[in-house]
């Protein structure tokens, strides 16, 4: 199950991941070649797409995602438009080094949904000129630079952090001294992002009301970004990632033969919070100051407290 | 029967309250978790008022600043090091001993021989530089210093022959010109430790670190112990240090701020002048900081390497237990706790000195670090290391390195056989 969940989980995520940042950086030098909207609209949904992995690989931030920087390489929040606009309104020639030296507020995701959506999904490609265009590529090429160092860190790395987790347990591991160690870290992980999401993504601006604070606020795509959220835990919980088309042994299978009906109920309360954030109206940073929208982000937020609850408690029981 | 049972409870709970292997590392605050999240609970016994403050403080600790006008977190720079908490401290943690964009997790301090400082008794900045370089700036400002850190390596070996290597920082400082700093500045190099159990440390009275000093050695032990004595910048006094690796700080309040002002260039109140966060969000960070629990130690015997930890004479230093007086913060007043640290300062020799004195600590002292939580170190950080500067791969490196106070200790176990090395060495990873 642990092996699996390296093998069939993490790294399969991280290899999507890194697939879709190649993706992204070939339809920004689309773009970039002869910007139109179709090529605008490509690398949009390309960004998009890139995010799927990497929120469903936020049910599993421990390793060398967080202790290496790549997180906040790829994601810091908020993007520094005040240096970024610096940057542009400069002639600094934006070579690969100096965008690899620029702070991770300068680039990233966020940045690159900054260039690519404009301040409220609202950007027309002629809206970006050559030097735009210059910085986004350069930032798109910085991104897949991060996610194969991150995807190597778990394959190839010295040691490869599969081999760290996988050997939970073994004599001389002390990351993970027992097996029981490492079931925890996954639990952990799983129980942390609902957290996340209900009490820091969606609380801390809902809370608030202050759409400066909410994620992916550029393109729209805060609903998608909890909804793959959730479907990471489901992915840890399940040992399969769907969107890597990978399968393997999961906790439920645990589970299953200790009490099949909290399997069964684990199921329908993942499906049921990743329906209720699909419900919160849309955009995500509109509806927390629209007060029709507050039932449906409560709603969410419950949902998602139910899984964690549910993984704190009766998961957490099943798996010892 | 459910009388008896609570009755039985409390009396096992009596049994081992003064025994650190089976009483809670952290009192109340004591979590139970060994994952990579070990470090970043709340403290289980918080009072749901300070629980909510506990969690408005993890917000600022995990802000990341930008530089200004910004709609949020506005004030990074114009010289920093990083520009979060927990971009050097991630997963409350210590930092990597590493340099260089976004990576860099550790800092240099720096300072003159002779002058006039801005604290009383405080180290003296270097004109231009200040107290500690700042490796970073923000669009159009050249960085203070490139910093460059490279090892070198040495080797020794254990009384049965066995090898071991162990490697030393060498650092290259040079301003944007290409000149190297100038060799009479003093430096300090730092890796970013820890920061949980912080409330329970600050909650420690002062009357019981003044009696577990030693200045002169009269009980003849070899050790030496005494606390620094710092500037309080709210108290306008001298008060007894606590924080940082050579107790520089006397409370979380002065401790944070300061890593405002230095590691992020946002001044307070406090520091700085201007008023980039205001004391609200620097004493929500404190508090935070404050109120992390500490994570429980691993199950299992070590019973064979704690008995060493104490015949070796670790724990003359490193001091199991301590007990918390009254605190402002209701769950760290009165808890007995295994910190595993008298913080005080010792001599640890010249191989670990840094030639540079911080208030009443010399070149050649260091505050003994807390060890709770030792055992996590390479679960929440993979690749971590240890020490000040982090120049010991493992913790065996790191024992190999004491120096002066902790000469004898140090040989203790060089000198011990194999397989009491490895139990003292399990008994700190189950911490």
């Amino acid at each position: 199950m642990i092996v699996d969940f390296a093998d069939r989980v993490v790294i399969p995520t991280y290899a999507l991941l890194d697939d879709r940042a190649a993706a992204l950086h070939a339809a920004a030098m689309t773009l970039r070649a002869a910007p139109s909207p179709a090529r605008l609209r490509a690398a949009q949904d390309a960004w998009v797409a890139t995010r799927v992995p990497w929120e469903q690989s936020e049910g599993f931030l421990f390793g060398p995602v967080s202790a290496q920087g790549f997180d906040p390489a790829m994601d810091s929040w908020p993007v520094d438009r005040t240096d970024l606009e610096a940057v542009l309104a400069s002639s600094d020639a934006l070579t690969a080094t100096y965008i690899r030296n620029l702070p991770e507020t300068q680039k990233g995701f966020h940045a690159i949904e900054y260039l690519l959506f404009g301040e409220a999904r609202d950007r027309d490609a002629d809206d970006l000129d050559a030097r735009e265009l210059a910085y986004l590529t350069g930032l798109t090429l910085e991104l897949t630079a991060v996610t194969a160092a991150l995807e190597a860190s778990w394959t190839t790395g010295a040691p490869p952090y599969r081999d760290v987790f996988t050997t939970a347990g073994a004599a001389g591991n002390t990351a993970y001294p027992s097996l029981d160690a490492a079931a925890q870290e996954i639990l952990v992980g799983m129980s942390g992002i609902c957290d996340e999401v209900a009490n820091g993504k969606i609380a801390d601006p809902y809370d608030a009301h202050d759409p400066n604070l909410v994620e992916s606020q550029y393109s729209y795509n805060s609903r998608l970004d909890f909804a793959d959220n959730l479907r990471s835990v489901e992915n840890a919980y399940t040992g399969d990632v769907p969107a890597a088309g990978t399968t393997g042994r999961g906790l439920d299978e645990v589970v299953r033969a200790v009490d099949p009906a909290l399997d069964t109920r684990l199921r329908a309360e993942l499906a049921d919070a990743i329906a209720k954030i699909q419900a919160i109206p849309d955009p995500f940073r509109d509806a927390i100051t629209t007060p029709a929208a507050y039932p449906a982000i409560e709603a969410a937020q419950a949902a998602i407290r139910t899984v964690q609850t549910t993984i704190d408690g009766d998961l957490a029981e099943a798996v010892r | 029967m459910t009388t008896r049972r609570v009755a039985l409870a409390l009396a096992a709970l009596a049994a081992c309250a003064d025994d650190p292997a089976t009483a809670p590392a952290g009192g109340d605050t004591t979590v139970l978790d060994r994952t990579s999240n070990a470090y970043s609970r709340p403290a289980p016994n918080l009072r749901a008022d300070d629980l909510a403050r506990h969690l408005a403080g993890d917000v600022a600790f995990e802000a990341t600043f930008v530089r200004g006008p910004a709609p949020v977190n506005a004030g990074l720079g114009p010289l920093y090091n990083h520009n979060a908490c927990a971009a050097c401290h991630g997963k409350d943690g210590r930092g990597l001993p590493q340099f260089g964009g976004a990576a860099s997790q550790a800092l240099v301090r720096v300072s003159l021989p002779d002058g006039t400082p801005e604290l009383p008794g405080a180290p003296i900045p270097v004109p231009g530089l200040g107290g500690q370089l700042q490796d970073h700036a923000v669009f159009g400002i050249p960085a203070e210093v490139g910093v460059a850190l490279a090892w070198t390596e040495t080797t020794g070996s254990y009384a049965d022959g066995t090898a071991y290597a162990l490697r030393a920082p060498a650092l290259t400082l040079t301003y944007p010109d290409g000149r190297a700093l100038e060799p009479t500045i003093m430096r300090s190099l730092r890796q970013a430790p820890a920061v949980f159990g912080a409330g329970l440390l600050e909650a420690i009275p002062d009357a019981t670190l003044e009696a577990a000093a030693d200045p002169d050695d009269r009980d003849g032990d070899g050790i030496s112990g005494r606390p620094n004595r710092v500037w309080d910048v709210d108290a306008g006094a001298v008060r007894i240090g606590r924080f940082g690796h050579k107790a520089g700080n006397p409370s979380l309040v002065q401790q944070t701020a300061a890593a405002y002002a230095n590691d992020m260039g946002v001044t307070s109140r406090r520091f700085g002048g201007e008023v980039e966060v205001d004391d609200a969000r620097v004493e929500a960070t404190a508090f935070y900081t404050a109120t992390l629990g500490v994570p429980a130690r691993a199950p299992g015997d070590v019973a064979d390497g704690e008995a060493r930890f104490a015949e070796f004479g670790c724990a003359a230093c490193h001091t199991p237990t301590q007990r918390s007086g009254p605190h402002p913060i209701a769950a760290l007043a009165d808890q007995q706790f295994q910190p595993y640290t008298d913080l005080l300062l010792h001599d640890l020799g010249l191989d670990l000195a840094d030639g540079r004195p911080e208030f009443r600590a010399d070149g050649r002292e260091w505050r003994t670090p807390p060890l709770w939580g030792l055992g996590l170190v390479a679960t929440v950080l993979p690749g971590a290391s240890y020490l000040h500067d982090g120049r010991a791969r493992t913790v065996a490196e790191a024992i190999l390195w004491h120096g002066g106070e902790a000469e004898a200790a140090r040989e203790r176990f060089r000198t011990a056989p194999a397989d009491q090395r490895a139990a003292l060495l399990r008994f700190l990873s189950a911490l």
